[in-house]
């Protein structure tokens, strides 16, 4: 009796180790790896893409934009972290429609997400407001924008 | 004529007969023994066979006999061990063997167990944790507080019949912390809006959490007082306190919050209760001193 749960014993440590080993290799991060907003093109509730638009950031270095002459049905618009306040301009690249542009406030929230994705900036947008050349409205479902790969900005489309 | 002869002659016969058996009632009867003289041995008791009993089997009392070595039989296959069979006191130091593997956490802990029956096992853990951690490729610092925690629960030894010294068991626990914890060293950039410099520290964190714990559980001794014991822990939250700048990554006594599996490895302190009220073992070490140290495992056998 005494040998055979001594037996036991070394087996289960030997099982133990490796299924802690086996654990500690397969955490990833489920989410990304900052807080950052999905926005999503609508129409009549509906998921629209949107051809050869292009969307920018207002002072965004060297006048690089998020998405250039692309089609696209959602995109991610990071919003500055040393400021509480950006605006994206969405230029649809068709003559005679006027560009839109989404001013977003906020607060910025330092958070730890966990140890697989780090710690991070999440935002609490306080307010937003936009241009109506061809967008219809804009909604913000969730006003917490953290790392989850979610559409937090809807933006309605005439 | 000849027929009259014959008819005569069987009656004499049965009449004879008759009187044969009658005068070999009155005759004493021929006795027989199961000993042959080639084989005349003594029945001897197997060695250990209570005095009692060997005692009650000459005097001819063999019922009596009977009945306590059947007894002693039924306690030999259902032992019974006393309400308060033993106290352990045991160290926990499986997160610091773990460490050697690269774990970036630790929790110390004591516990103490009381053995009921030798199969109840109430169960009560004071201990501490400590983490500090910087993931590579991370962008910070977790620094978790020397922080207390508290278990109770109970286990159940599936060895309850056999020697205290050797447990398989399953349990279940109730683990509470109250800890504070530091992110430091957080640095985030942002590419596209050109800021790379932004930078961060959540000091001063505090939480709170209520787990539940199943286990199963080996122990086995070592000498008559330690032992060795190891235990697989599948735990779940039960409730956490929340904080507005993020949830921890280490609890103490629960392990890493994602983690559902821990791992302990204890050293035990065994203090025998009642001893004198055990049931007699296999290898008759920790025999009842009431009672024979070896049980009569066979019926007396004959020896030349």
């Amino acid at each position: 009796m005494a040998k055979a749960l001594k037996n036991i014993a070394f087996t289960s440590l030997v099982a133990c180790a490796m299924l802690l080993v086996g654990i500690s290799c397969n955490d990833n991060c489920m989410g990304n790896s900052s807080g950052i907003p999905l926005a999503a093109f609508y129409q009549d509730e509906n998921l629209v893409s949107l051809n050869n638009i292009t969307v920018y950031g207002v002072g965004a270095p060297n006048d690089s934009a998020v998405v250039r002459n692309a089609t696209v049905t959602q995109v991610y618009l990071p919003f500055r972290i040393t400021e509480p306040e950006c605006q994206y301009v969405f230029d649809y690249n068709v003559d005679g429609l006027e560009n839109d542009t989404i001013t977003f406030n906020y607060d910025i929230i330092p958070y730890f997400e966990s140890r697989e994705c780090g710690a991070m900036y999440n935002f609490d947008i306080k307010e937003y407001s936009y241009t109506q050349h061809s967008i219809d409205s804009v909604a913000v479902p969730s006003t917490r924008i953290t790392n989850s790969d979610v559409v937090t900005i809807k933006i309605f489309m005439q | 004529m000849k027929h009259l002869a014959t008819i005569f002659c069987v009656a004499s016969l049965m009449v004879a007969l008759s009187c044969s058996t009658v005068m070999g009632q009155d005759q004493p009867q021929r006795k027989v023994t199961p000993v042959k003289p080639s084989t005349n041995t003594v029945l001897t008791p197997p060695k250990g066979t209570d005095e009692k009993i060997i005692q009650q089997y000459l005097t001819g009392d063999t019922a009596q006999a009977r009945a306590q070595e059947r007894k002693d039989s039924l306690a030999r296959i259902y032992p019974h061990y006393p309400k308060l069979t033993e106290l352990w006191l045991g160290v926990n130091f499986g997160d610091a063997l773990l460490m050697a593997f690269g774990q970036k956490y630790s929790s110390f802990d004591v516990h103490a167990t009381l053995n009921m029956w030798n199969r109840f096992q109430p169960h009560f853990v004071l201990g501490f944790g400590r983490a500090k951690e910087t993931p590579d490729d991370m962008n910070f610092t977790y620094t978790g507080k020397l922080s207390p925690y508290f278990k109770l629960g109970a286990n159940y030894n599936f060895l309850y019949k056999k020697d205290p010294q050797y447990q398989l068991y399953a349990g279940v626990r109730l683990g509470f912390s109250t800890f504070k914890y530091d992110i430091d060293n957080v640095t985030i950039s942002n590419p596209y809006w050109g800021e790379y410099e932004s930078s961060f520290q959540l000091k001063g964190l505090s939480s709170s959490a209520l787990w539940g714990e199943f286990l199963l559980g080996l122990k086995v001794g070592l000498t008559t007082q330690w032992a060795l014991g190891w235990e697989a822990k599948f735990h779940g939250m039960f409730k956490e306190s929340k904080n507005a700048s993020g949830k921890p990554w280490y609890i103490p006594g629960y392990g890493s919050r994602n983690g559902k599996w821990a791992f302990g490895i204890s050293l035990y302190y065994t203090i025998p209760l009642n001893r004198d009220r055990w049931p007699v073992t296999d290898d008759g070490k920790k025999g009842n001193r009431n009672t024979p140290t070896e049980a009569p495992s066979r019926a007396p056998v004959p020896v030349k």
